[in-house]
């Protein structure tokens, strides 16, 4: 147990005279992706953190330059750019990696 | 007319024509009426003598030719050069115009001896325009001139006016209309109407190179022998303009052939003397002799190739030996490396500048040169390959330049001392220096890594000076060719900080206790390049806030998962001892280390128990315990330890560690009772191990990019030598790095066995593409 302290860090103003260290200030990283099973889009062959080829090449970002190109689950499980996915469908209504009838489960946001 | 023809015979005629004629040759004054009466009689003459045009023509050639013989004799009457010249002078310019007056009362006779209708002679006098130029009579005039003067005295002529040529060229003044008379009767003589400057060119012309030539021929080498080879420049350079101007004057445009000759006699028959000054001079830096060199040496064909040799050699050696002289400062200072850099280079452009007016061609050599300087790797190096086993594929080492300006970027970008010093616009000016030097570096993915690592570590630690600049700078980068894929990943970071800036504005606003909490939550598509974490054990004061932050992004997320990069994230802490009360700017490492003491403040803790306090790995334990305990900018560190060692190499399990209560910071040699103190140093952005791992995927990346450009280039051309594939190759990957041989080797071996590609059977050095 490394670390035994007693006091709440609600109360760090109130803190007894032998305190040492107190924290002021804490800047914390971390870094988000798509919780996906492969990294790479089957569809356009674009790790799915990036744009599928089409956004890249119309440099589709907002002005806060989110990406407008999410990630589709369907419920096969299996997940791809919503923009490739969207696009595959109109030809072939199944999951290009299980041919399972594609339907969607969940979309990223 | 009622007379038949034969009935009026030329004989009749001449009789009264002979005087009139006569008159207009000697340039007497003639009266209206004789002229009309010449008219006339021509006229008649051409009309009912069959004979009569051509006795007609022969009588008059005679008289012009007595007319010639008569001003011969009074021409060669002169017998002093300049005499001379004036009375032929005179007489041709009297005879020429008659060239315009004579044949007019003759155009019928032309017209007849044409075998043209003569209906319409009282209306020569408005003969075409241009009809005068191939007059009958006119050719006739001149041809005889020639034939019977010119023909004679023509050497006579040409002697005298080049030796008044040769007079004015030893400083003696005369009438230079004298010379300019000969020619342009030798230019008018002409009648040749497909080359009107033959007589000119083969006499008058010919003659003067042939003098001019010989002048030089005695005089050059005269002065190169009495006065040495720095005046004899200034002279070779005054008199060929001295002979241009000359040229201009007595010469017909259009001809370059005596300049030609001037200079192949004071240039070319001197040119391993002249070129013999051109290393002293480089070396001198006299840009006034070398300008006059460039301009005597350009005028030869094998003149400024020595030169531009001369000119890079003597860059690439003075360029390095002043690295060599400054590599003790210049390797551990980036700002005095690009300082020194840009003084070498606006030395020798002002060099070129001044010497050779920025001729492209001296452009090219200072530039070839400066990419010597820059990518040498004699002063330092860097070695891609630093593991301790380098695998088969060894990299040669390369130039440490493109580190060294991403660090210096980094100093103009971040909030330093030097940033803080500078005015906006000498930062910018700056920034384009370092984006000059760039241009000559050959491994410019390398400056990208690095300066894209120093952009990640001022975007984290919020340490930019100025975030305009900053996005300025990626314009620049894109602008001087930077490859458009590395130059979208530093936007998109951009991009992707501010996105992170607004969710941590929400973040605070949605409870009212997380005044000590800033977050940045990042897509680690922009910014991880799969870097391993570090596993940290959080103080409780840290931990507490994660579920709630994991809580609140679930809320505004979907599909996402969240990674804590601890070895980014960073904090200040106050610290309070017996001397007073000190904030303190730490990693979270060092915090965690740090609170391991809040309950034993006294404690002597071993490196064992703080490595089971932390959970740190071993390598960033001592890390994180070698910044604590020697840093470098404090006179009284935070840790105290036993025993002392000289580097974080050396720490036992059982090296103890304990608070400096006497900590303080000092100032003016005083110690301080509050203060703030900055402890991050360079903010870790990966781990020891995955630092290797970098240099190698610079290395891996580059295969790729190779193979990628090799299939790209095949894809396009289907098939290609190997000659040809090599400069598209370097052509497509030169804003990236420079391929070696050997590795382009490597690669079209590994893309042939994949069946990618195949050689041609008929020829091995040929390559064909495999869809
Ligand atoms: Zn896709
Ligand atoms: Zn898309
Ligand atoms: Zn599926």
């Amino acid at each position: 147990m490394p670390y035994q302290q007693m006091d709440d860090k609600s109360d760090v103003d109130s803190q007894k005279p032998e305190k040492m260290f107190t924290l002021k200030k804490w800047n914390a990283v971390a870094m988000w992706s798509w919780d996906v099973e492969c990294d790479t889009c089957a569809i356009c062959r674009v790790q799915v953190m990036d744009a599928c080829l089409r956004c890249q090449a119309e440099s589709k970002t907002d002005n806060y330059g989110k990406q407008e190109c999410v990630v589709v689950w369907g419920e096969c499980n299996h997940s791809f750019h919503y923009c490739c996915m969207s696009l595959w469908v109109k030809q072939n209504n199944r999951c290009p990696l299980c041919q399972q009838e594609w339907s969607i489960q969940r979309m990223g946001k | 007319m009622l007379k038949e023809k034969g009935q009026l015979k030329f004989e009749d005629k001449w009789p009264n024509m002979r005087p009139i004629v006569l008159k207009l040759l000697k340039q007497e004054p003639v009266s209206p009426g004789e002229w009309q009466d010449l008219f006339y009689d021509v006229h008649l003459v051409c009309l009912w003598d069959e004979k009569g045009p051509a006795k007609l023509k022969d009588y008059l050639q005679e008289d012009i030719v007595q007319f010639i013989k008569q001003a011969q004799i009074r021409v060669l009457a002169q017998r002093e050069e300049q005499a001379l010249l004036k009375a032929y002078i005179a007489e041709w310019r009297k005879f020429f115009t008659q060239c315009n007056y004579l044949p007019t009362p003759f155009r019928q006779l032309e017209n007849t001896l044409l075998g043209k209708s003569g209906t319409s002679t009282l209306l020569s006098g408005n003969a075409k325009k241009g009809q005068a130029d191939e007059s009958i009579v006119r050719k006739l005039m001149l041809d005889s001139w020639n034939v019977s003067i010119f023909s004679d005295i023509k050497h006579r002529l040409q002697e005298s006016a080049m030796k008044l040529v040769h007079a004015e060229r030893n400083g003696e003044a005369f009438d230079s209309q004298l010379v300019i008379g000969v020619r342009e009767s030798y230019v008018n003589l002409c009648s040749n109407p497909n080359d009107k400057m033959q007589i000119y060119r083969e006499n008058f012309e010919s003659a003067y190179i042939k003098s001019t030539e010989m002048f030089y021929r005695v005089k050059a080498p005269d002065y190169l022998a009495k006065n040495g080879v720095q005046a004899y420049m200034k002279y070779a350079d005054s008199k060929l303009r001295e002979e241009e101007a000359r040229a201009q004057k007595y010469l017909e445009a259009g001809s370059n052939a005596v300049i030609q000759s001037c200079v192949d006699v004071l240039v070319g028959k001197n040119l391993s003397v002249l070129l013999a000054e051109c290393a002293p001079l480089t070396k001198a830096g006299e840009t006034d002799r070398l300008q006059l060199m460039f301009r005597l040496l350009e005028r030869v064909p094998d003149g400024v190739q020595p030169m531009l040799m001369e000119l890079e050699q003597h860059i690439t050696l003075a360029g390095l030996a002043d690295m060599i002289a400054a590599a003790d400062v210049i390797t551990q200072d980036s700002e005095k490396y690009v300082e020194r850099l840009l003084e070498l280079f606006r030395k020798f452009s002002t060099l070129v500048h001044k010497a050779f007016n920025d001729d492209p061609r001296f452009l090219t050599a200072r530039d070839k040169a400066f990419k010597a300087v820059v990518n040498d790797t004699n002063v330092f190096r860097l070695e891609l390959n630093t593991g301790k086993n380098p695998g088969p594929k060894t990299v040669a080492p390369e130039s440490k330049c493109p580190e060294l300006l991403a660090n210096y970027c980094d100093m103009l970008l971040r909030r330093t001392p030097l940033s803080k010093r500078l005015t906006t616009e000498e930062i910018e000016s700056r920034l384009r220096d370092v984006l000059l030097v760039l241009k000559y570096v050959s491994n410019k993915d390398v400056f990208m890594r690095y300066h894209k690592a120093h952009l990640t570590r001022r975007l984290i630690l919020d340490a930019s000076a100025d975030s305009e600049k900053e996005e300025d700078m990626v314009e620049w980068l894109r602008e001087v060719g930077m490859p458009a894929d590395y130059v979208n990943k530093l936007a998109r970071m951009f991009q992707d900080i501010k996105v992170s800036e607004d969710l941590n504005c929400l973040f605070r606003t949605s409870t009212a206790r997380h005044d000590a909490i800033n977050i940045k939550i990042l897509n680690a598509g922009a910014w991880a390049r799969g870097s391993e974490r570090v596993t940290v054990s959080l103080p409780v004061e840290l931990e507490d806030y994660i579920p709630e932050v994991e809580e609140f992004y679930k809320k505004k997320h979907s599909g996402r998962k969240l990674q804590w990069y601890h070895h980014m994230s960073n904090g200040t802490i106050t610290f309070m001892n017996e001397v007073g009360k000190f904030d303190l700017d730490v990693t979270t490492f060092q915090m965690a280390v740090l609170f391991a003491w809040n309950q034993r403040p006294r404690d002597k803790v071993s490196y064992e128990n703080l490595r089971l306090a932390t959970e740190l790995p071993d390598a960033e334990l001592r890390r994180t315990l070698w910044s604590l305990v020697a840093f470098p900018k404090l006179k009284r560190q935070l840790l105290l330890l036993s025993p002392a060692v000289s580097g974080s190499k050396d720490f036992t399990e059982h090296t103890l560690f304990w608070i400096n209560q006497n900590f303080s910071l000092i100032k003016n040699g005083k110690p301080q009772r509050r203060g703030k103190v900055n402890l991050i140093g360079r903010l870790q952005l990966s781990t020891e191990r995955s630092q290797l791992e970098d240099n190698q995927s610079i290395v891996q990346l580059r295969i790729l990019r190779t193979q990628e450009a090799i299939i790209k280039i095949l894809k396009m051309r289907k098939r290609i030598t190997n000659a040809a594939l090599q400069t598209e190759l370097v052509d497509i990957l030169k804003n990236m790095f420079l391929p070696s041989k050997k590795m382009i080797k490597e690669q079209l071996e590994w893309l042939i066995e994949h069946k990618y590609m195949k050689r041609d059977d008929d020829d091995i050095n040929t390559f064909i593409y495999m869809a």
